[in-house]
């Protein structure tokens, strides 16, 4: 009786799986998962990020962020615009890039690979080459200005609280075009080509087809790449710290780089949790429908 | 008529074309210019009569070799070297075994254990950052490749179960059970067939798994400050400051950390294109 409670409770067939995912699961928790619950649990505290002594505050750390510190609403701002132009400008660029590089031409995979490889550069060098462009002496942007008279609107593109985040959206931009663009090709190479005909036989134009064909047939690519857009402008760090550091006068944080200068550089690990908490709270409202989804489509294709 | 269309047609592809080039050649402004400094010599690049966007009067191949030297290149080129060639391996393992288990054994809270990792992918890295540092200093791990080594595998296991998950279900279920008549256990099924039969799964999660590392920087420029085990694009990003009047020799630097990665695209490019939209594909 005992031998046969015990054969079920250790049955090899039943633990197998687990010793598999023993190694995955385990970093996941310890590097992933436990990391989470303790910001949580820090962004009650305040705390300096180093010293022994924590003080626990409730939501103190929350109400100094909604209401005496105007660099968190900065930031939010920033990750907002940054979200609306990917999503309105980036992504026309990328949808109309795709649609050209989906025609059948030859070399056309010479093109795409052209278009892609700016993405494959690590964002660091990526924005050190953009700082060099926005050179205000030698950079070729206000060189180009002057080339063509417009020497007047040459600036300290970094350094000019009007321009300063606008040309790290640039950089970030040219950056990404390149991954819209694959995800809306594989989008359009799954497109039936009978509608297209008949939309011609119809007497239909390329505008119209576009319209009514094209963009229909890709509502599911453009919920994923609006998705994921969205995602990506919340989580937006590098290009900012390597290109302003935040700056000028802090006008150009985001969430992300506002957490780390306030948890590594400000001694503030209270606040900087807090902000962390706060963006996966964003993070999840947007990516808890998305994998929703995902997953209900991969246990229907099962 | 018919020679009128083709001469249409023809002027037409021509246009396409030209368009196409122009329109590429706009794109890669900022590569050329990158390109352009590092040939020149500094005293080019600021005499007046020289426009900034053109072809090096002489060209200055030695500005290479320097940065390499002063920049310390070949330290933080052995470093992301080092860390990648540890750590992909050992995410490889790790996930497609827990990619085996979701998708080929027995295991009835497999989809719920696929949502869980899922959820991970979503994490802003922000979340992570205070109590790793706490937890990496208290392992005396700081400033030592482990503490960037452990928290990249990590972060790379729910993309890798995804992908590795998606393949695993395109291999019919047949041959697992027909190795287990021949008397293969699970774990010789995984070896000796399942992942043999990966290879395109392996060569894509290698691909993007490198280039995770390689162009890594947050992590790296908090776990790993010191000067002999950085990365290189925190070596990169430390001439900012010392380097800003020797423009050419940093855009050396810049160029040279690229060019792994140009080469490796270059070669391998549909692996980039896969890794990247496989979770798409799924």
């Amino acid at each position: 009786m005992t031998s046969s409670t015990n054969k079920k409770l250790f049955d090899p067939v039943k633990i197998e799986p687990w010793l598999y995912l023993s190694p995955a699961i385990l970093l996941y928790a310890l590097i992933l998962f436990y990391p989470v619950i303790q910001s949580i649990v820090l962004s009650f505290y305040k705390w300096d990020g180093m010293s022994a002594f924590k003080e626990f505050t409730g939501f103190n750390n929350y109400r100094i962020l909604f209401f005496k510190d105007p660099v968190f609403w900065i930031s939010l701002k920033n990750n907002t615009i940054f979200m609306v132009t990917f999503l309105l400008v980036t992504n026309s660029v990328c949808l109309a890039l795709a649609l050209i590089l989906n025609r059948p031409f030859s070399g056309r995979v010479v093109f795409r690979g052209i278009f892609y490889f700016p993405y494959v550069i690590s964002m660091i060098a990526v924005a050190l080459i953009w700082g060099w462009m926005y050179h205000p002496q030698l950079g070729l942007i206000n060189e180009l200005l002057r080339a063509v008279g417009l020497e007047s609107l040459g600036r300290t593109w970094l350094g000019d609280l009007k321009t300063a985040f606008a040309s790290v959206i640039v950089t970030a931009s040219w950056k990404a075009i390149g991954i819209g663009m694959v995800f809306f090709l594989s989008g359009l190479q799954t497109l039936p080509v009978s509608p297209y005909e008949s939309a011609k036989l119809d007497g239909a134009n390329a505008i119209q087809s576009f319209f009514y064909l094209t963009i229909p047939f890709l509502r599911e690519t453009f919920v994923i790449v609006i998705t994921l857009t969205v995602i990506s402008s919340f989580k937006v760090f590098d290009v900012v710290y390597a290109m302003t550091w935040g700056g000028p006068m802090r006008a150009t944080n985001v969430l992300a780089t506002w957490m780390y200068f306030q948890s590594f550089r400000n001694h503030n690990a209270g606040s900087g949790t807090a902000i962390a908490t706060l963006l996966v709270i964003i993070m999840c409202a947007i990516a808890i429908p998305y994998i929703m989804l995902m997953s209900r489509r991969s246990v229907s294709s099962q | 008529m018919l020679k009128k269309t083709r001469a249409v047609r023809t002027v037409k592809s021509t246009a396409f074309y030209a368009f196409l080039i122009i329109a590429a050649f706009i794109y890669f402004i900022p590569l050329f210019f990158m390109l352009f400094t590092s040939l020149k010599s500094p005293a080019e690049l600021f005499s007046a009569d020289a426009t900034l966007f053109s072809f090096p009067k002489k060209i200055m191949w030695e500005n290479f070799p320097q940065a390499w030297q002063a920049g310390k290149l070949y330290i933080y080129m052995k470093n992301s070297a080092l860390i990648t060639i540890i750590r992909v391996p050992i995410t490889l393992v790790i996930v497609s075994l827990s990619a085996y288990a979701l998708t080929r054994l027995q295991f009835k809270p497999a989809n719920l254990v696929f949502l869980i990792f899922l959820i991970g992918m979503m994490m802003p890295l922000q979340i992570f950052l205070v109590p790793l540092m706490i937890m990496i200093k208290k392992a005396k791990l700081f400033n030592t490749y482990w503490a960037v080594i452990v928290p990249y595998i990590a972060l790379d296991i729910p993309l890798g179960v995804l992908v590795f998950r998606g393949f695993f279900r395109t291999i019919p279920l047949e041959l697992d059970s027909s190795a287990k008549i021949d008397g293969c256990n699970s774990f010789m099924i995984y070896s000796r067939i399942i992942m043999p039969l990966s290879k395109p799964a392996i060569a894509t999660m290698t691909i993007l798994f490198s280039l995770n590392t390689w162009n890594e920087f947050l992590l790296a420029s908090l776990f790993i400050p010191k000067d002999k085990i950085r990365t290189l694009p925190l070596g990169l990003l430390s001439y900012v400051g010392e380097w800003t009047t020797d423009y050419p020799r940093f855009m050396a630097a810049v160029l040279m950390s690229i060019i792994p990665v140009f080469v490796v695209y270059l070669f391998f490019q549909r692996y980039f294109v896969q890794g990247l939209t496989g979770t798409l594909k799924e």
